[in-house]
């Protein structure tokens, strides 16, 4: 994990956490993991485990639609290094369970043309990981700051009124209209895109369009482009956990729509579990005796942020400005 | 209300704007938990990002009148001294032009709208630039013991009838309060004071005081538009990745050398 994803996941670690970024001594606080670590669970695990919980009915706002309020966490596992399945690469990089839960192998499912360019950003990155080549090409956008969606976005807090869906991290926010309204045109284009909520049943269900295309889904360049059309559902299966799926669609650079799966833990919950694959982002009980555990703090990622832009540049890396598929 | 009086007359006197005199008896609606309700998507309407002190116009700045009760900003002479530095080298020194966060109360008169978001417990300010989030606690908890330096600062809220009331200190010497140069110290403290005036409007007051920088606490105040389009909504300002996609490739132009 390079120091700026790190970064990023104390983050979002801290937004959940209620913790601030000044209490964390982000390379002292760096898992470092022990090459006999057994694979982290994710898709395949939440799968099965989901599949034997019992019906669950959330509860309801005032205005009826399912209350999904309150403070959230991220996937678990080590983060969105590399959303495929993949064994351990060093101190930063347990082995993890991929997030793609269909196609049922847990790949991408990339045209020939969508992977090679997948392959060329993660040969470019010039870490001294396997497969990598030494001639840098782009590095991840997440180096820079960069918003995202999926696995790196978080959901944060929660919060809901007629008509819109508010999901709020100590870094960024993001307003859901759940009003009917449409998507602006399409050349609005944006890191997360633009998206319009609606309730089915029990499920949030977001529909994001607008998408940049320069956004990575993680730090080994599994991309979109600015073609994609995304679907988050959100739905609660318990008291403290969201199911959280996303579907991917983009036919310039994938043979067919693909999706994630993870769930995500109300913080402070507890329920860190390889077992079920879900992960508490708040369980210190230390924490929790302090007045401020439940304040979150400024996140100023772009602080000092000159230093990697200045390093990166120098470096030769170029600026990632999105995948153009041949027509 | 003599009081009221005194302080419209006294206002108007002192060359505010407009703004000042709104300070009616509007009563706002409640919010759920039976606070005034300040919710929605809000945005200035003057050129206060420019320069909050009077100004002619240059090419691509509008003219304006200034925002600062009084007139001028009470700088000791040193600090003007380093306003007038700025001023001359804004490309160069100005924080935006870098894209970091803007601090307070900047934020608040850049020309992007933004959303207020009340709960029981805290009032949530959502900026589209930079997607910025600033929480203002109303839990009980004062500001935590510093030195702290944010660039948002610490913002706590309270209620003095239907004005919001935001204290906010603990803040960096890394922002500026406009593209003029105006700037404070990393003493910097400010108390925001956000009163509804009518269905769409607000009116937005600042004190401000830095012993390091100026001579006395000093006063800003505008009127807030709530967003008039039926679409309104906040999209995305992601003021950094634009400008490394602009100069990456031009050394000449490239900030981060």
């Amino acid at each position: 994990m390079s120091r700026s994803v790190l970064l990023t996941w104390l983050a979002a670690t801290a937004a959940a956490l209620g913790l601030t970024m000044a209490t964390l001594e982000p390379l002292a606080a760096q898992a470092r993991w022990d090459p006999k670590t057994p694979k982290l669970p994710m898709a395949r695990t939440w799968g099965a485990y989901k599949a034997k919980m019992p019906p669950y009915t959330p509860p309801r706002t005032p205005d009826g639609v399912p209350d999904l309020q309150g403070t959230w966490g991220g996937p678990g596992g080590a983060g969105g290094d590399d959303i495929e399945e993949h064994e351990y690469v060093d101190v930063t990089t347990p082995p993890q369970e991929t997030f793609v839960s269909d196609p049922p192998d847990g790949r991408i499912p990339y045209t020939a043309y969508g992977l090679a360019q997948r392959n060329a950003h993660r040969a470019g990155l010039s870490r001294g990981w396997p497969g990598e080549s030494a001639e840098r090409l782009y590095a991840d956008p997440n180096t820079y700051c960069m918003v995202s969606i999926g696995p790196r976005g978080g959901i944060g807090e929660i919060i809901q009124q007629p008509g819109v869906v508010m999901m709020v991290t100590a870094r960024t926010h993001r307003v859901i209209p759940t009003d009917g309204r449409p998507h602006p045109g399409d050349r609005a284009k944006f890191w997360r895109g633009v998206s319009r909520g609606r309730w089915e049943s029990n499920t949030l269900v977001i529909d994001v369009r607008g998408l940049n295309g320069k956004h990575w889904f993680d730090s080994v360049g599994n991309y979109h482009t600015d073609n994609a059309r995304m679907v988050e559902r959100l739905t609660l299966v318990d008291a403290n956990t969201i199911d959280y799926e996303l579907t991917v669609e983009d036919p310039t650079v994938y043979s067919r729509p693909w999706k994630m799966n993870y769930p995500v833990r109300r913080a402070g919950t507890g329920g860190t579990d390889n077992a079920t694959g879900t992960y508490n982002w708040r369980a210190t009980p230390l924490v929790d005796k302090d007045p401020y555990a439940r304040e979150v703090w400024e996140n100023n990622c772009t602080e000092g942020i000159g230093v990697n832009v200045r390093n990166m540049h120098s470096l030769g890396f170029k600026w990632f400005r999105g995948v153009t598929p041949p027509r | 209300m003599i009081a009221v009086a005194a302080a419209i007359v006294a206002a108007a006197w002192l060359g505010v704007v407009a703004a000042a005199a709104q300070t009616t008896t509007y009563t706002p609606p409640r919010t759920k938990d039976g606070q005034p309700d300040l919710q929605g998507v809000w945005q200035v309407l003057n050129t206060a990002a420019w320069d909050l002190e009077d100004h002619g116009a240059s090419l691509g700045v509008p003219a304006g009148r200034g925002v600062v009760e009084g007139g001028a900003i009470p700088y000791q002479p040193a600090a003007l001294a380093r306003k007038q530095e700025h001023a001359r080298n804004r490309a160069k020194l100005d924080p935006e032009v870098r894209c970091g966060l803007p601090g307070v109360p900047r934020i608040t008169y850049m020309p992007y709208p933004f959303r207020i978001v009340q709960q029981r417990d805290k009032v949530s300010f959502l900026y589209e630039y930079l997607g910025v989030v600033r929480f203002a606690y109303m839990n009980g908890n004062p500001h935590p013991k510093g030195p702290i330096e944010w660039f948002m600062g610490d913002s706590r809220a309270s209620w003095d009838g239907n004005t919001l009331v935001v204290d906010v200190v603990h803040f960096t010497d890394q922002t500026w309060l406009d593209r003029a140069g105006n700037f404070h110290s990393e003493l910097l403290h400010v108390v925001e004071r956000y009163t509804r005036t009518g269905p769409d409007h607000m009116l937005y007051e600042a004190t401000i005081e830095d012993p390091k920088v100026f001579t006395r606490p000093w006063k800003i105040s505008m009127p807030l538009y709530r967003r008039q389009e039926r679409d309104a909504e906040l999209l995305e300002y992601e003021c950094l990745s634009y400008l490394l996609e602009e100069t990456w490739d031009r050394p000449e132009a490239f900030p981060f050398r």
